[in-house]
This record gives structure tokens, C-alpha cells and sequence, in this order.
């Protein structure tokens, strides 16, 4: 129970701060709202096909993530309530409250994402279920990953652009499954039987990633 | 301390033992393969660079994994050591693997990169390598290096396997024992695994060589930037 409250008062805390700012929120969907555009008059009239379209995506998920989610620790060190936090709650609870609110703000991205995205090339989704799953799976991974990261770079001394660099090498096997699992739900047929097993290599992806997380953040969070 | 006779002996062995792995790799003759023909002897060099990626994959996750626990220095000069030299063969199997194939299966076609699940694993490898210096290179405190690009290593670790299960349902491989392919034992002489193995020893050999050297001399830069008597 302890667990629990510690986790869930870390999570408030971001959760206030961020409806007092709205910095990391706005800046995500404007990020979202904006490189999708790109993509859109890129693209221009042109029919797009369904694994284009989930693989298109799936890059400004990624990209938005990796850009809007690494302040999530480096705020921290900006505020000076490192130690605060480093006295106050153990490891584990910082990293999953961390690690929940990482995952509010990727799902509001993989809702905007995909109306805007549905909205600007004329997306057709066959199966709904199937398509929110991967989405919802996906996220889990990579706020995951992300929130490890994210305390990493927190700790360099250069931490512009270093997010990216070290987010996207680790993320292939999931972009792979998630993009095959969104495209055979925009498709729809037969794809979307054999998309199970692509929704279980990305269920025990964010198992693992997020075991591994919980591992190691202590070594990256205690000096 | 190393005992260093013992040393001079196993590298003079790796180096005999490397000579004539070449000689034979050039010198023996071996079956005529359809398409490969002569180019199958890259076979005895592509193959274990492979192999000695592999294990220098192990090795700088083992050292990781022990700067964790310990919070040595010298555990993270081979963890970085091992993550360079295997950075090295990863890059020379990639290359030796794209012009083999260049000239062999798509000899005619324009194709230089394929997406065989091999070659993804190794660019896979190189990048998670170059992520991992540029983020040692935002480090400046030594044992907080040591211990947070440790900690990237092993969680890079963790992740990578799930390739082996994802790629290869994706897409399709030219490598022997991939799904449709002939087994690596069906389409290999006997005297062509003769030759074979012994390289895959004699490349790990080689690393072995070329990290323990590379050891020391970090080991040695690293006393000689600290030491203030020095």
C-alpha cells in the first residue's frame, strides 16, 4: 500500500505541475499537430497506403515522444528537487509515477496523432479494437524506455539532443511490431488474426523493458 | 597481476594459429557452389567477424553488469574496450556481408542494402554502439560515466533480443538455416568447415589480442591523466 501512495504522489505532483504549466502537454501536440501538417502537404493528394500511413504514425509518435518526454527528469534537476525526491520516496515509486505520467501524456499524443492523422489523409480503420490495443501496447513500451532514458540524460552535461540518440536504436523491435499490428488493423481481413502475435511480442516488449527500468533506475537515480 | 610470459605465449599461439587459418582460407581448394563459386571463401571471414561481435557483445555487457556491482573503473575501460572493438568487426562483417551479396545474388541490380535479418541485427548493434559513446562522451565524471553508460549498455542488452523473434518474421534472409534455406551443413564441404571453424576461433583470438592490449593502454592513459605524481 505504501508502494502505492509514494507512486501515486509522485504522480500528482507531475500531474499538478503540468495542469499549472501545461508545458509539456502543449508542446507535444504542437509538435504532433505541426510535423503531421509536414506530412500532410508533403504528401499532398497522393493516396497513401495503409503501411505508409500506420509506419508515418508511428515516426511522429516516436519523434514526438522522444522530444516532449526527456524534460520529465531534466525538470527535475532545473527545480532543484532532486534531493527532495531522492529523501522523500524511494527509487522504485519515483519511477513509476515517472513512468505512469509518461504514459497519460503519450496517450493523449496517440489520440490527437491518429484523429489529425485520420482526418488529413482519409485513413480508413477496419478494426478499432485492434488498432487502440497496439496503440495502448506501444505506449506502455516506450514510456518505458523513455522514463529510463529520461533520468540518463538527466545526468549528462550536454542534454540537448541526446534523447533521441540513445531512445530510437532500442525501440526497432518495437516499431517493427507495432507498425505490422496497426497496419493489418487499418487493413482489416485476414491480417488481423495473425496481429495477435505481434500484440504479445509488444505486450512482453514492455514487460521486459520496464523490468529491466525498474532494475536499473536506482543506479542512475542515487548518486 | 598479468603473468607476462604466459600472455606472450597465447598471443603468439593466436598469431600462428591466424596464419595459417589465412593460408588455408586462400590456398585450399574448395567445391565449385552455384552463384558463390570462389567468393565463398569470404565464408571463412564474413561469418566470424559475426561470431566476434557476438562475443564482444557478451563481454562488454559481462563488464557492465560487473561495473554495477563493483563500481570499478577498470571494469568499464573493458566494457568500453570490448564495445569498440566489437563496434570494429561489426562494421568489417557488415561490409564484407553487403559486397558479398552485391556481387553475388545481385550482381546486375542495383541493390546494395537489403533487409536481411542479420544485417539489421549488426546495424542494429553498430547503432546501439554509437548511441553509447556519444553518451559517454556527455559524461564527465568519471565513476557517474562508468556507471550510467553501464547501465544504458545493459538495458540496450535487453532489448536487442527480441530481434532475433521480430525480424525474422518480417523478412526474408540469404543466410543458410533461415526459413527455406538450405541448412549451413547441406551446402558446406567438409573441407571448407575445416578451415571454417578454426577462423571463428582464430578471429576470437584475435579480439582477445586486441582488447587485452587495448586494456592496457587505457589502463595506463587513465593512471597517467590521474596520477598526480606522474
Amino acid at each position: 500500500m505504501n508502494w502505492i501512495r509514494g507512486s501515486w504522489a509522485v504522480l500528482q505532483k507531475d500531474l499538478r505541475l503540468e495542469m499549472r504549466s501545461r508545458y509539456a502537454l502543449n508542446m507535444l501536440l504542437m509538435f504532433v499537430l505541426s510535423s503531421l501538417l509536414l506530412i500532410a502537404f508533403a504528401i499532398g493528394q497522393e493516396a497513401v497506403s495503409e503501411r505508409m500511413q500506420s509506419a508515418l504514425l508511428w515516426v511522429v509518435i516516436l519523434f514526438s515522444a522522444s522530444i516532449g518526454l526527456g524534460r520529465s527528469f531534466v525538470a527535475e534537476e532545473e527545480r532543484g528537487t532532486v534531493l527532495l525526491l531522492q529523501l522523500n520516496v524511494p527509487g522504485s515509486q519515483v519511477f513509476a509515477g515517472k513512468l505512469i505520467f509518461n504514459f497519460l501524456l503519450l496517450v493523449a499524443v496517440d489520440l490527437v496523432a491518429l484523429l489529425v492523422f485520420a482526418l488529413l489523409l482519409n485513413m480508413v480503420i477496419e478494426n478499432w479494437g485492434l488498432l487502440v490495443a497496439s496503440l495502448l501496447l506501444g505506449s506502455v513500451g516506450l514510456a518505458g524506455a523513455t522514463t529510463l532514458l529520461a533520468a540518463i540524460i538527466a545526468r549528462a552535461s550536454n542534454k540537448g539532443p541526446l534523447l533521441p540518440v540513445l531512445l530510437f536504436p532500442l525501440l526497432i523491435p518495437l516499431l517493427l511490431s507495432v507498425v505490422r499490428a496497426s497496419r493489418a488493423a487499418l487493413e482489416g481481413g485476414l491480417g488481423v488474426s495473425g496481429a495477435m502475435g505481434d500484440l504479445q511480442t509488444i505486450l512482453l516488449f514492455s514487460g521486459v523493458v520496464i523490468t529491466a527500468a525498474v532494475l536499473l533506475f536506482d543506479y542512475v537515480w542515487q548518486d | 597481476m598479468i603473468n607476462l610470459r604466459r600472455y606472450t605465449l597465447i598471443r603468439n599461439i593466436i598469431l600462428v594459429w591466424m596464419t595459417v587459418v589465412l593460408l588455408a582460407a586462400f590456398l585450399l581448394n574448395i567445391p565449385k557452389i552455384n552463384i558463390l563459386e570462389h567468393t565463398a571463401r569470404n565464408l571463412y571471414f564474413h561469418v566470424p567477424m559475426w561470431f566476434t561481435l557476438m562475443a564482444a557483445v557478451f563481454v562488454s555487457a559481462y563488464h557492465s553488469f560487473q561495473v554495477l556491482r563493483t563500481g570499478e573503473i577498470l571494469r568499464d575501460i573493458r566494457a568500453l574496450q570490448a564495445a569498440r572493438i566489437g563496434a570494429f568487426f561489426g562494421i568489417l562483417g557488415l561490409v564484407t556481408g553487403i559486397v558479398w551479396s552485391k556481387f553475388t545474388w545481385y550482381v546486375g541490380t542495383d541493390i546494395w542494402w537489403n533487409f536481411d535479418p542479420r544485417q539489421s541485427m549488426v546495424s542494429l548493434h553498430l547503432l546501439i554502439y554509437g548511441a553509447y559513446f556519444v553518451l559517454r562522451g556527455a559524461l564527465d565524471d568519471p565513476t557517474k560515466r562508468a556507471r550510467i553508460a553501464a547501465v544504458y549498455n545493459l538495458f540496450a542488452a535487453t532489448t536487442t533480443p527480441f530481434l532475433l523473434y521480430v525480424i525474422p518474421r518480417q523478412m526474408e534472409s540469404l543466410h543458410p538455416g533461415a526459413e527455406g534455406n538450405p541448412a549451413f551443413s547441406e551446402i558446406t564441404h567438409p573441407i571448407m568447415r575445416l578451415v571454417f571453424y578454426p577462423a571463428i576461433i582464430g578471429f576470437i583470438g584475435l579480439f582477445w589480442i586486441m582488447y587485452t592490449q587495448r586494456v592496457r593502454t587505457a589502463l595506463l592513459k587513465n593512471r597517467v591523466s590521474h596520477d598526480p605524481e606522474l
